[in-house]
């Protein structure tokens, strides 16, 4: 009988799919793939200085980034900027998640909505925000000279020290909202029966909330590391003229150069090296919660 | 009715004929034509540029025309790159596009505008012939200046930046390396066709510490602060910045100045073509071009706009400033746009 | 194992009192059950012994040690919780294991105890399972184990069998008793559920509204509840309220003259006088007859039991009884009570003296 109705149950479910599956992929390849596929053809194009784009078959854009100190350079430094924002927002997130996650004050939900509040301000205005706090005429270095800590402004605007704080500033939300949802369903009575069993509460971090938060870990900095690769607007605006990351100089190719194969080629670099490093870093992060 | 009377009664005849038409409408009882000529999409700046095209030529002009103004805003390069996105489609998404003279030469090198029609754009024929070209009209002008700070300095050429004395004091926004590198490329042998001589000066320039700021904006703030003293910009900016308290003076270097040419012109692809010659026709109306002297500092592109003479003295050039105009080689330019940028980049601000 | 006392301990909550100067001493190897309806406090007391919440009054000793201010994790208490609380991401060996781990045990040690730990609750086999492929009932074992592998000098437990299915929870009920009495554990047990604590439990504490109600045997609390509220919550009770009018008899507010055995220490003047419905009887018919407490009435309801049927009876002063009968014999022996309990026949119901318990009434 059970089997027989599961039967039809599923046979129902096969016959429902592809016609809710098949209007939601047309809409996935025309809104995802196929730019892609226009901008991976681009970049296989050649650029000639005054004639645009010139339609070849050519890896020579991907060549240059390659053989180019300089494009190798603003990766890497893309990458470690990244590594440095994830790593220091899933520091600076988990307990505020986890006090969200446990209060049980009756202020929680504007407490949430506060740590959401700062995705309702555009990246450029919080950046702009920044700049005021920054910058040598700054709130930092107005409150650190009437302390008489330094006499001379600090320079902080325009380094990449303003940029990680810019751009932390932007995740944080993200990572926190991730982590809390996870959190929120680890069952407290798991913690206390660590602590009942007597591990202290850093051990009961460690071994019990932290391994159970693994998914939770995961799906933030994954988000998060791939919000900081693509991270534009704080770049430029906080790290000034000198500072490139990746974004910033596939804007100066498209935009600025009117270079299109080779931002194009950026592009796609940037995106395997994100989808790459994700990949990696999911799957140690994946085995190491298995063990 | 006020608002008729107070534009007419400044402006010029043309536009005392259209109101009165307005008013005998009403006069006669009947409803306002509703004048449904539709829409033109402006591509353009925002800000103070965008302000002084809504007051003083689509408010007064188009407006009366029954031609609703939507503006599409954002810098230069994204209006480019969405120029060029959609040159493929019969559909584009601007009837009029604003660029300045080199970005305007680039796209048009694509075959992307109609030529102006002086049967369509009648104020055409009132244009300057030196800025005069078939793809566009130029709307506003001005030209490359040093800008400096005269209690700290009195440059007269782009080589006097080179001075141990002011380390750390120039400063550049970053938007205007070409213009840069060009007034490096001119202190040292180089001409309107070879740049390439202004990488040296601004390599021995970076000794002194030159700073580069990421937009027009950061940069008029360093001036303010007078953390940076001098610079090299339009002069209609030097006027803007002075007006708006900045200590700052403007000077047409030695060896030569080059002017800046604001264009707009009409998309091959744009689907509102008439509203847009109409809109260009009316850019080049001399009270509006006018207005936006006084207020923005650049110099009208038409023979019968007048200015003041205090104005004039104050943003335009001179006979002889005008003789020593470097006009730039478009050409060369849109062939060494991404080299020279990429040097910008990688060499002089690493 | 060691002993537990509570001394005047009290949990405040803002100006809510959770827990009232509750004093309570749990003897070496007893099970003592917390017992009372929810939100009366014994489940903030359990927790308040394991350290989960801090007492805001009051001493708590473990041992000879008072352990009020200790964190949870030194003091040395064995939590069996409700929902089990077993570790998701850990077999049942890890889960087992964790307290030792924690308590540097030597980890040659520690193989041996686990499996030690989990043959008590005959687990061994599934030592290497993750507890979401267990049932319930395992996972509950699981649970037990991993409180005891540590030797605890006191057992809690929290609602354990609440989340088994009928069946099971009478199978695991004997065998906790079973463990407990076998390895001598000082246990605290909360429950709401009176059959469960009567039949687990050395002596029982109610509690309500956060105060002891009564402290004491199953016997003790049944057949001598201190107050109303216990006579009410543990087993039934005919309540019939009146006053004492001589010593020995009590006036119903219906007009009914009872005697009852006045030991002189229930209250004087309004009161309540508690009946179990098994110590009265029934007689066909509603015949004077001799002896005390003989109340003539109306059969209003039968609830047949199976064990017992439950007769509803309305006395002839208005008053309504419910008395239990035993189906001692057999269906056609003419003594079997269905024959004359049918809804409308009349009856008299009667009890010794000594069933009727003086109480004071309850609180408005």
């Amino acid at each position: 009988m059970s089997v027989a109705f599961e039967e039809a149950a599923g046979g129902r479910r096969r016959s429902v799919a592809p016609a809710l599956v098949g209007p939601a992929t047309i809409l996935v390849v025309l809104v995802l793939v196929l730019p892609m596929a226009i901008l991976f053809r681009y970049s296989l194009n050649q650029f000639v200085p005054g004639q645009f784009m010139v339609e070849a078959v050519t890896i020579a854009n991907y060549v240059r980034f390659f053989t180019d100190i300089y494009y190798i350079n603003v990766l890497w430094t893309t990458v470690q900027v990244a590594i440095a924002c994830t790593v220091i927002s899933l520091v600076l997130a988990f307990p505020v998640a986890y006090f969200l996650a446990r209060t049980t004050s009756r202020f929680k939900s504007i407490l949430v909505i506060l740590a959401v509040f700062p995705l309702m301000v555009g990246n450029v205005v919080r950046a702009a925000g920044w700049m005021v706090v920054l910058g040598n005429d700054g709130v930092v270095n107005a409150v650190l000279r009437w302390i008489g800590l330094v006499e001379e402004p600090v320079k902080l605007l325009y380094t990449p020290t303003a940029v990680i704080i810019g751009i932390i500033a932007v995740v944080l939300p993200y990572m926190i909202l991730t982590l809390q949802s996870v959190l929120e369903g680890i069952d407290y009575s798991v913690e206390e029966a660590a602590l009942n069993l007597g591990a202290k509460p850093s051990t009961t971090f460690f071994r019990i909330v932290l391994p159970l938060a693994m998914p939770g870990v995961v799906a933030g900095t994954v988000l998060v590391f791939i919000l900081c690769m693509n991270a534009y607007a704080t770049p430029v605006l906080l790290g000034g003229p000198q500072f490139k990351m990746m974004a910033p100089a596939l804007y100066d190719q498209i935009a600025r150069s009117t270079n299109w194969p080779f931002g194009a080629a950026l592009a796609f670099v940037l995106m395997a090296t994100t989808l790459t490093l994700t990949i990696v870093s999911t799957t140690v992060m994946q085995r190491r919660m298995r063990r | 009715m006020s608002e008729f009377e107070r534009t007419t009664g400044m402006r010029l005849t043309r536009r005392g004929f259209l109101a009165g038409t307005g008013a005998a409408a009403l006069a006669a009882g009947l409803p306002m034509p509703a004048l449904a000529k539709g829409q033109v999409i402006v591509g353009t700046w925002g800000g103070d540029y965008q302000a002084l095209l809504t007051a003083n030529f689509e408010k007064p002009i188009l407006e009366k025309k029954g031609i609703e103004v939507i503006h599409d805003i954002s810098g230069a390069p994204p209006r480019k790159t969405k120029l060029l996105a959609e040159r493929v489609s019969r559909r584009g998404t601007m009837d009029v596009a604003c660029l300045s003279d080199i970005d305007m030469f680039e796209m048009s090198k694509q075959n992307l505008f109609d030529n102006v029609d002086p049967t369509k754009v009648p104020n055409a024929k009132n244009i300057f012939k030196q800025l005069a070209k078939p793809y566009a009209i130029p709307h506003i002008y001005s030209g490359k200046v040093l800008v400096y700070n005269p209690n700290k300095m009195s440059p007269t050429s782009f080589a006097d930046f080179l001075d141990p004395k002011y380390k750390g004091r120039i400063g550049f926004a970053d938007g205007l390396y070409m213009q840069i590198i060009e007034s490096a490329a001119l202190v040292n042998g180089g001409s309107m066709s070879n740049y390439e001589p202004g990488k040296a000066t601004l390599t021995e320039l970076k000794k002194f510490e030159p700073k580069v700021f990421p937009s027009n904006e950061t940069l008029a703030a360093a001036l303010k602060s007078e953390e940076v003293w001098a610079t090299v910009m339009w002069r209609a900016r030097g006027f803007m910045w002075k007006k708006a308290g900045i200590p700052l003076a403007t000077i047409a270097p030695k060896e030569g100045t080059t002017p800046i040419i604001f264009d707009a012109a009409v998309p091959k692809n744009a689907q509102n073509k008439d509203n847009g010659w109409a809109y260009l026709d009316a850019m080049l109306d001399p009270g509006g071009q006018v207005l936006f002297a006084d207020r923005m500092g650049y110099v009208p592109t038409v023979n019968n706009a007048k200015l003041p003479d205090d104005l004039a003295k104050e943003i335009g050039f001179t006979e002889a400033e005008q003789e020593k105009f470097n006009i730039p080689n478009y050409e060369y330019i849109a062939a060494n746009n991404a080299a020279l940028l990429e040097w910008w980049n990688k060499s002089f601000k690493a | 194992m060691s002993q537990v006392s509570l001394r005047r301990l009290a949990k405040r909550f803002g100006s809510f009192t959770a827990v009232d100067d509750v004093d309570l001493d749990v003897r070496e190897g007893e099970l003592v059950a917390l017992l009372g309806p929810s939100g009366c406090g014994k489940t903030t007391t359990l927790r308040m012994i394991a350290g989960f919440i801090a007492a805001s009054g009051g001493r708590i000793l473990i041992g000879d040690q008072d352990v009020t201010d200790l964190p949870p994790y030194r003091r040395n208490t064995g939590m069996v919780f409700q929902g089990y609380a077993l570790f998701p991401h850990m077999t049942v060996n890890q889960n087992v294991a964790f307290g030792l781990e924690m308590r540097k045990v030597p980890r040659a040690e520690i193989g041996p105890r686990v499996a030690e730990a989990l043959r008590l609750v005959q687990l061994d086999h599934l030592g290497e399972r993750m507890p979401r492929q267990l049932s319930g009932g395992q996972q509950q074992r699981v649970a037990l184990a991993r409180a005891l592998v540590i030797r605890p000098e006191v057992f809690l437990l929290d609602e354990p069998l609440s989340n088994l299915d009928a069946k099971l929870r009478l199978t695991v009920r004997v065998e906790i008793r079973q463990l407990q009495q076998a390895l001598g554990l000082t246990t605290v047990f909360v429950t709401h559920d009176q059959e469960e604590a009567l039949t687990l439990a050395d002596r029982l504490v109610v509690m309500s509204q956060g105060k002891v109600q009564q402290i004491g045997t199953p016997t003790e609390l049944y057949e001598r509840p201190a107050n109303h509220f216990v006579a009410d919550f543990i087993g039934r009770s005919n309540f019939l309220a009146g006053t004492v009018s001589a010593p020995g008899r009590f006036r119903s507010r219906g007009g009914l003259d009872i005697a009852f055995a006045d030991d002189g220490a229930g209250p004087r003047g309004e009161g309540v006088l508690a009946i179990r419905p098994e110590k009265a009887s029934l007689e066909a018919g509603t015949d004077a007859g001799t002896g005390a407490n003989r109340f003539p009435g109306t059969v209003v309801f039968v609830t047949y039991l199976g064990a017992a049927t439950e007769v509803r009876v309305r006395l002839a002063s208005g008053e309504e009884v419910t008395v239990t009968r035993h189906n001692a014999t057999p269906l056609d022996d003419p003594r079997h009570a269905a024959g004359d309990l049918a809804p409308g026949n009349p009856v008299t119901v009667v009890w010794p003296p000594a069933a009727g318990l003086l109480l004071a009434p309850p609180p408005a």
